[in-house]
């Protein structure tokens, strides 16, 4: 998967760099509009991260003209500013997704990869599984080892979200998000409290322990300590 | 007194002192006139004559100056009492509201004239410490992401000691902390100056309490306090779903971070007249009456002692202020300390300016 990062400010762009070449992906950097809009043109990109605070033609700008090219590169915002209407305007200008600075790195890079399956056409089984534990998305119903889990629904879609991007880490804004619907921090400890109940369902009595919390960062579902 | 009454009073001292001189005056007058027609007429008393005449013309022109002295004092005092009432009309949001000015140039004109620049210069400066907040907290986000970005790349590193990745943490915990003083700074300065839109849209009030009384449940629950919905009635407001939700789940948040192990929670969401009331009670500690008023204020913390413990941005209860005056609504705590603390929130169930 190849990213480009549309960066200003120098620093900013080095560790997104670093932490997609984590990942493993291919990664080029531009720090204007007009250069990234010439990257795009010379080469095919599998998401584009951009800031919207940019020197010259800013982020909606490169947005709204790849998308009047037609070109449908999933995209990523980037803004300082952090404004519900921002985030608006950015998603009718034709973004994918958009973060607000500052970010946990681990939900940026949480967020590329979507947007790579995205483009990719995911698949959206059914029966998702996490060494014995088995959730199934049509009747609801999460089965351990013989047993079955009473859920309400907000269990039921934290445990979705979790199972569904098992083994990487979710930061507390993308739970907050996609379980709750909040597109802020309400600064309250809501995700780590329901991360502790649905630990005390499924993980007393098993092994492996499936909920990891990583500190700092977020909550990863895997079956390996 | 008002300056209408005192001159009033003036007025009427005057008024009396003159016409005692002119009694005096014209008894003068009379008594020497009956002196020299005493031989003709027979004997009259000069003083009541004076009596009769200045009974039936001092009187009323006494009574007629009264009144016409409490009119022409009104009719001068108008201009001020209209910009009393102008000026008591501005506060930190309508300074862009100027005084009227009645442009005949008269020494309350002048006044109008110098409070309305000073009401520009106050504006300035409003203006310019909004814009300054705005700026501080935009310039410090692009540091905040450096720092929080580069601490979180050297916890990759497998090499790290547990305790400098301990170290880590807690400085990404404080980033984090530092991350939503920002948020909020930056949300309420653009409040302030009116540039959050609301999405406005009718609302079912209950179900953001049902939703919210599920959540409190499960927060509440690691300390072992006790949480109840005890009426929930259908209430259909027009608000923003998510600020509203914001609003409650704040208002929640602090019922179970300053409460007692073991203590309760009650909510209710009631029709109360032209709006919805939704009170939420907690046990606990209690705010004293001394900082009860306090509260609301920005980054304002009550007992240091207690602060310290209980983790946040020391801006939740503004923002749950501003959020709640935005739709047209209060919000009211009342408490008893070591017992029981009471916020009211009451939404309209039609904003009063359709705006």
């Amino acid at each position: 998967m190849r990213v480009l990062v549309v960066e200003d400010e120098k620093k900013t762009a080095s560790f997104i760099r670093k932490a997609l070449q984590n990942e493993g992906f291919a990664v080029d950097v531009c720090h204007n509009g007009n250069d990234a809009l010439a990257a795009v043109e010379a080469t095919p990109f599998d998401a584009i991260v951009l800031d919207i605070m940019l020197p010259g033609r800013d982020g909606l700008s490169v947005l709204r003209h790849l998308r009047e090219g037609k070109n449908a590169t999933p995209v990523l915002l980037l803004s300082a500013r952090g404004e519900v209407d921002e985030r608006v305007e950015g998603l009718n200008a034709g973004a994918d997704d958009y973060l607000g600075k500052p970010f946990v790195l681990v939900e940026l890079v949480a967020r590329v990869r979507a947007l790579g399956r995205r483009s990719a056409g995911e698949s959206k089984s059914t029966l998702l599984r996490v060494a014995d534990l088995t959730l199934d998305t049509v009747t609801r119903q999460a089965r351990r080892g013989g047993k079955n889990f009473e859920l309400t629904a907000r269990e039921y879609r934290l445990l979705e979200f979790l199972m569904r991007s098992a083994g990487r880490i979710c930061g507390r804004m993308a739970i907050l998000e996609k379980v709750w619907d909040y597109d802020f921090d309400p600064g309250s400890n809501l995700v780590d409290v329901y991360i502790m109940r649905l630990r005390e369902k499924i993980d007393a009595g098993f092994e492996p322990k499936l909920f990891h919390t990583v500190r700092g960062m977020g909550y990863l579902m895997k079956d390996t300590p | 007194m008002t300056i209408r009454r005192r001159l009033t009073i003036w007025y009427a001292v005057v008024l009396a002192a003159s016409l005692l001189l002119i009694s005096w005056a014209t008894y003068q007058e009379f008594a020497e006139q009956s002196e020299r027609g005493r031989e003709r007429e027979a004997e009259g008393s000069a003083l009541g004559e004076a009596a009769e005449i200045i009974f039936r013309v001092g009187l009323p022109a006494v009574i007629l100056g009264i009144g016409g002295g409490w009119w022409l004092t009104r009719r001068a005092l108008k201009p001020i009492a209209e910009l009393t009432r102008a000026a008591k009309g501005i506060d930190e949001r309508t300074l862009d509201r100027a005084l009227p000015r009645s442009g005949n140039g008269d020494e309350l004109d002048e006044l109008a004239g110098v409070l309305n620049a000073m009401q520009a210069r106050l504006k300035e400066g409003f203006s310019q410490i909004r814009e300054f907040t705005l700026h501080a907290s935009h310039e410090l986000k692009t540091p905040l992401t450096v720092m929080h970005g580069e601490l979180e790349t050297s916890l990759r590193d497998n090499d790290l000691l547990p305790a400098e990745r301990d170290r880590i943490i807690s400085q990404l915990d404080e980033l984090h902390r530092l991350s939503k003083i920002v948020d909020g700074l930056t949300l309420l300065t653009r409040a302030d100056s009116g540039e959050v839109k609301l999405k406005m849209a009718p609302l079912r009030l209950d179900e953001l309490v049902r939703d919210l009384h599920g959540d409190t449940v499960i927060l509440a629950e690691p300390a072992g306090i006790k949480v109840e919905l005890s009426v929930c009635e259908e209430a259909t407001v027009m608000g923003d779903a998510h600020r509203l939700r914001q609003l409650l789940l704040n208002l929640a948040d602090n019922a179970v971070k300053y409460n007692q192990a073991g203590g309760s929670i009650s909510m209710s969401l009631r029709r109360a007249g032209d709006a919805a009331q939704f009170d939420l009670a907690n046990t606990g500690p209690g705010i004293g009456p001394d900082i009860l008023p306090r509260v609301f204020d920005r980054f304002f913390r009550g007992d240091p002692a207690h602060g310290s413990s209980v983790e946040g941005c020391g801006l939740g209860l503004s923002i749950a202020q501003w959020i709640a005056a935005a739709h047209g609504g209060t919000i009211h705590i009342e408490s008893t300390p070591s017992r029981l603390t009471t916020v009211t929130l009451r939404l309209p169930f039609r904003r009063p300016d359709g705006s």
